[in-house]
């Protein structure tokens, strides 16, 4: 929306920045990190969605608390897309937390290679000007 | 009413770098084969185009152009796209039209153009197949999603990447033997083992090619089959599958649901079993997709699929040969023409057509196509039966 500040997740700029979606990012600059439940049936989505997958109702956005998560698998990444050259080689990493609910990020401080069942623990990192993001930390 | 149907012939081009060409060329040399077997344009019907992305060439309506090249510019065509499942997906939909009875001959032309752009560009268009707010915005590549795979299977079966790289070297022994292959050189296990890492724990040699060409298979109603071949490669079962769109998602990612789901479905329209299977043409678009496809086909249990390639039960001797015309790694993988080419291959086999006797397979009575898009959320699993 024009005269908005813009705001990006993650390590890229794509313009599909939408209330709902843009709602999640100003709530991700004050380190919060937001899940999504059905106003119907009460399903949880994490990352959010706006409409229910199951009964298309609209989600409203709440704060999800865990930290703490499992390593469910990696990968180095050290041949990367055009638009993360400059950040490679960087990890990538599904974590599990004890809800059963997962997140996709990068791990940003190993110094060793990852392993599977490694403890990880969720932070949130201000990328740049425009950028925002959670991270996973070891 | 649902008429039987068959392939009745098959045309393939170079597979490579192929700056000599655009779309235009790749497309005539896929059909000139098929053209010179005399199936000429006034005896095919209809066409579907298979090519995945147009953002590689940038060129827009590409299948009118594919359609104008072989001139069956004034015939009925469309695109069918499912990423690197296009090519058995162009072949889903024809046998539906055809089987409904809506046309009798059609043409399957499948086409990609990929090294119009450098790699890191190839790389980063193929990422945008991952979603685009939450996994593009981490750089998750194409290899990424299976390295994600690969380092679970790893964990969880305590498998060394030795494996995976002996599934190189069978891919590589066989593209050294394939005139069209994109990479036709034979490898060794050392090579294929410490080769640069691309996305840990895969490297170089786990995964497949960028690359340019094209593959043409005609499918014709069981009533004029006769007007065509007396060599009828005939479709037996057909069945496609579907999983979640995030990777993090999945129930598992030691396997691929929707290829099993797709697996399921062909065996049962079949009427066959895993065992039944003479041949496999399985989607290496990594080496881990191999070792998966072999447990999800259900030629393996969970987790003992490399005892196949351990053993070289599927090397063209063994028990169930698997790639024997080099893969996706050392053949190449041009998007959209890939599943087209993996039927070409199983009518080449069954016909004993295969260029060298090292690389042809016995007696192929039942072949199978399994094909799969990004990293599984769709997945086209193909069974063929010699029909003389």
């Amino acid at each position: 929306m024009s005269g908005e500040k813009e705001i990006y997740l993650g390590y890229t700029t794509d313009k599909a920045v939408t209330p709902f979606f843009r709602q999640f990012l100003e709530a991700l600059e004050k380190q919060q990190l937001m899940k999504s439940t059905c106003k119907k049936c009460k399903k949880e989505y994490l990352p959010p969605r706006q409409y229910c997958q199951k009964c298309l109702t609209e989600c409203e956005l709440t704060e999800f608390t865990e930290r703490d998560a499992k390593l469910i698998s990696y990968t180095v990444v050290e041949f990367a897309p055009e638009s993360l050259i400059s950040r490679a080689p960087y990890v990538v990493a599904i974590g599990e937390f004890p809800s059963g609910r997962r997140l996709t990020a990068h791990i940003t401080n190993l110094m060793d290679m990852p392993k599977v069942g490694m403890k990880l623990k969720l932070s949130f990192e201000r990328v740049s000007d425009k950028q925002v993001t959670y991270k996973w930390q070891v | 009413m649902t008429r039987r149907v068959a392939v009745v012939a098959g045309g393939h081009g170079k597979f490579g770098k192929r700056y000599d060409a655009t779309m235009r060329e790749l497309c005539a040399e896929a059909y000139k084969p098929v053209y010179d077997a005399g199936i000429t344009q006034d005896r095919i019907d209809a066409t579907v185009l298979s090519y995945a992305a147009s953002q590689f060439t940038g060129q827009g309506a590409g299948s009118a152009l594919m359609a104008d090249s072989i001139g069956l510019q004034e015939k009925p065509h469309l695109r069918v796209e499912s990423a690197c499942a296009t090519g058995t997906a162009s072949i889903r939909a024809a046998y539906g039209m055809v089987a409904s009875g809506l046309y009798d001959v059609m043409l399957v032309l499948g086409v990609e153009q990929m090294n119009r752009v450098s790699s890191a560009t190839a790389t980063e268009y193929m990422s945008r197949a991952g979603d685009m707010r939450w996994e593009y915005p981490y750089g998750i590549s194409f290899p990424a999603f299976y390295a994600l795979m690969a380092s679970r299977y790893m964990a969880e079966y305590n498998m060394p990447h030795d494996v995976l790289s002996m599934i190189s070297v069978k891919s590589h022994h066989y593209g050294a033997q394939n005139p069209k292959a994109h990479l036709p050189k034979e490898v060794s296990l050392e090579e294929a083992n410490n080769a640069v890492p691309i996305c840990r724990p895969l490297n170089l040699y786990d995964c497949s090619l960028i690359t340019d060409g094209a593959a043409a298979v005609v499918l014709v109603a069981e009533p004029r089959v006769k007007e065509f071949t007396d060599q009828p490669m005939w479709i037996k079962g057909m069945g496609a599958g579907a999983s979640e769109m995030m990777i993090q998602d999945r129930p598992t990612l030691t396997s691929i649901p929707g290829a099993k789901r797709a697996a399921k479905a062909a065996f049962k329209m079949a009427g066959l079993q895993p065992k039944d299977i003479n041949m496999a043409e399985v989607h290496d678009c990594f080496s881990i997709a191999e070792l998966i496809a072999y447990e999800d086909l259900g030629f393996a249990e969970p987790g003992k699929g490399r005892q196949l390639i351990e053993n070289k039960e599927v090397y063209h001797t063994g028990r169930i040969p698997v790639n024997c015309d080099g893969g996706l790694k050392s053949k190449g993988h041009p998007l959209g023409a890939t599943g087209v080419s993996m039927t070409y291959e199983v009518l080449s086999q069954m016909r004993k057509k295969a260029e060298k006797p090292s690389r042809q397979i016995k007696d192929v009575k039942y072949g199978l196509v399994h094909n799969v898009g990004q990293s599984g959320q769709f997945v086209n699993v193909i069974i063929y039966e010699r029909g003389w």
